[in-house]
């Protein structure tokens, strides 16, 4: 599968095909400008490749129609690095947010809501707006905002990169343990630490092109 | 509760920027006001040909030497043509007493013309006022006939005055109109931009489409219909204070401007708000939100 943007000079993703099974933790690795993102765009349907195809939950959404990409988006779940709250909601809000707007019942958000706010560690924490939070604990929030609605997939974007490294460790432990609730996890990230901790399967890109597969890799 | 939620978002993104709601409201409402003169007048003219038409009388001046023979022949050529539907004859006395009436105002005028002076005529009324032209070729070159004058040409030029009057109505509304679309575009513009974060959590966990815009093209339709609200307030003081008010002395002129004249403009300025702001909101939102 190859993505090439408009005025780029060279294609962002040349050549590329990866296949994740469900359940599996893939970390994609590589510098800054290598295209790691674009794979995470690719999944979200935010772009769609030039040359070849991309099949989620196998299904085909190469060539989605645009108008189906909202149903298609309520089964993943996202992260990224820079939480993307809303400041002015509280935890409990935030995560609600999300499933309100697809549709679910007040009544649906509060037996849910409070649980999954539990699950990632913000037990008592729940009318707390995003300032009152320090940055680990807003970045389990979105966690919790991404993981409410049971995804088949969680696409993490460096989920880490604004957090010192204890409090990294303690949401790659959060992401670890969704990921052992069968939920495919997806991460884009630069941190080594990390990737070398949790020893799972590692995708390393440079310029565009794979230079490495490997299963229960290190950063390198 | 996605109807309260749509419904709450609507209030709150109408008060955040409400001096841009109020300037949106008041140029949907100026314009909508100026669509629905227009919409009157044109209701009015059509009612006034109407009236005026059927009392539309063509004369036949006959020259001050016609014989008596000349008279006849044209007399029962005019009774006989299937376009007219009444023959009048008026003789210079009864021309005389017209022209009286008609100046009593002016007694010098009146005492300055003799009878004599006055010409003879036949006046008709037509089947069709509009089929004048042919009557006139018909008979303009009639022995006899001095010249043949049609009341119609007259009012015509009172009727392009006022469609003249309706189309500046028109023409304003318009204009008013495109002002108004270019502030609902902007304040939807400003409504989505200050939303941009919701938007954007919104569209990532997969709202649909219609969740994420009805709230902006729900603003803008609101906005519409209050104006037309608004511009029924007008065109009912236009009614109370310059039909009923200045200008009642001209009601024998005018077809007179009912009440349900007005309401039955309402639905179509509602109706126009509503439709071109929903239109305007959406297609920002197309280039905008692209969602």
């Amino acid at each position: 599968m190859t993505k090439t943007y408009p005025k780029a000079s060279r294609p962002s993703l040349d050549n590329v095909s990866v296949s994740i099974e469900k359940g599996e933790f893939v970390f994609f690795i590589g510098p800054s400008g290598s295209g790691k993102s674009t794979i995470i765009k690719l999944l979200l349907h935010e772009v769609t490749p030039n040359k070849g195809r991309v099949i989620v939950n196998s299904k085909d959404v190469t060539s989605m129609r645009s108008w189906k990409r909202p149903h298609f988006r309520r089964s993943i779940g996202c992260v990224f690095q820079d939480f993307r709250l809303l400041p002015n909601r509280t935890a409990y809000e935030n995560v609600a947010f999300a499933l309100e707007v697809i549709g679910k019942t007040k009544a649906v958000a509060r037996r849910v809501v409070p649980e999954v706010l539990e699950l990632v560690g913000l037990g008592g924490k729940e009318h707390r707006y995003p300032h009152e939070l320090s940055g680990g604990e807003q970045q389990r929030v979105a966690v919790a905002r991404a993981f409410v609605n049971r995804p088949l997939i969680l696409l993490a974007d460096e989920p880490t990169g604004n957090l010192d490294p204890d409090t990294s460790i303690e949401i790659m432990r959060l992401l670890d343990r969704i990921n052992r609730t069968g939920t495919t996890v997806v991460m884009v990230t630069h941190d080594s630490n990390i990737v070398n901790q949790m020893r799972r399967r590692v995708v390393e890109i440079e310029s565009g092109r794979i230079v490495r597969d490997q299963a229960r890799g290190v950063y390198g | 509760m996605r109807v309260k939620y749509v419904l709450s978002e609507v209030l709150v993104g109408l008060w955040r920027n409400v001096t841009m709601t109020i300037a949106m409201i008041i140029t949907l409402a100026v314009s909508l006001t100026m669509l629905g003169v227009s919409g009157l007048v044109y209701s009015k003219v059509d009612d006034m040909k109407d009236l005026y038409y059927k009392n539309i009388q063509v004369s036949i001046f006959l020259k001050g030497d016609v014989t008596d023979q000349q008279r006849t022949d044209l007399e029962t050529k005019l009774k006989s043509d299937s376009l007219v539907k009444e023959v009048l004859y008026v003789n210079k006395d009864e021309a005389y007493k017209r022209f009286q009436e008609m100046y009593q105002d002016a007694p010098d005028l009146v005492t300055a013309v003799k009878p004599d002076q006055l010409p003879e005529s036949f006046r008709l009324t037509l089947v069709n006022p509009e089929q004048y032209k042919s009557i006139y070729d018909q008979y303009k070159d009639t022995e006899g006939v001095d010249e043949i004058v049609d009341q119609s040409r007259l009012l015509d030029k009172i009727f392009d005055l006022f469609t003249a009057g309706q189309n500046i109505a028109l023409a304003g509304a318009i204009a008013m109109a495109i002002a108004a679309l270019l502030l609902v575009a902007n304040t939807i513009q400003v409504a989505a931009y200050s939303k941009r974060r919701e938007v954007a959590v919104m569209k990532l966990v997969g709202a649909s489409n219609w969740f994420i815009q009805a709230p902006f093209v729900l603003e803008a339709v609101v906005a519409g219909l209050i104006g037309s609200f608004l511009g029924l307030g007008a065109l009912i003081a236009l009614k109370f204070f310059l039909f009923d008010g200045s200008l009642s002395a001209l009601q024998g002129l005018f077809s007179p401007v009912t009440w349900s004249d007005i309401f039955l403009m309402f639905p179509i300025m509602a109706g126009v708000g509503a439709l071109v702001s929903a239109v305007t909101g959406w297609t920002t939102l197309r280039f905008y939100l692209r969602v």
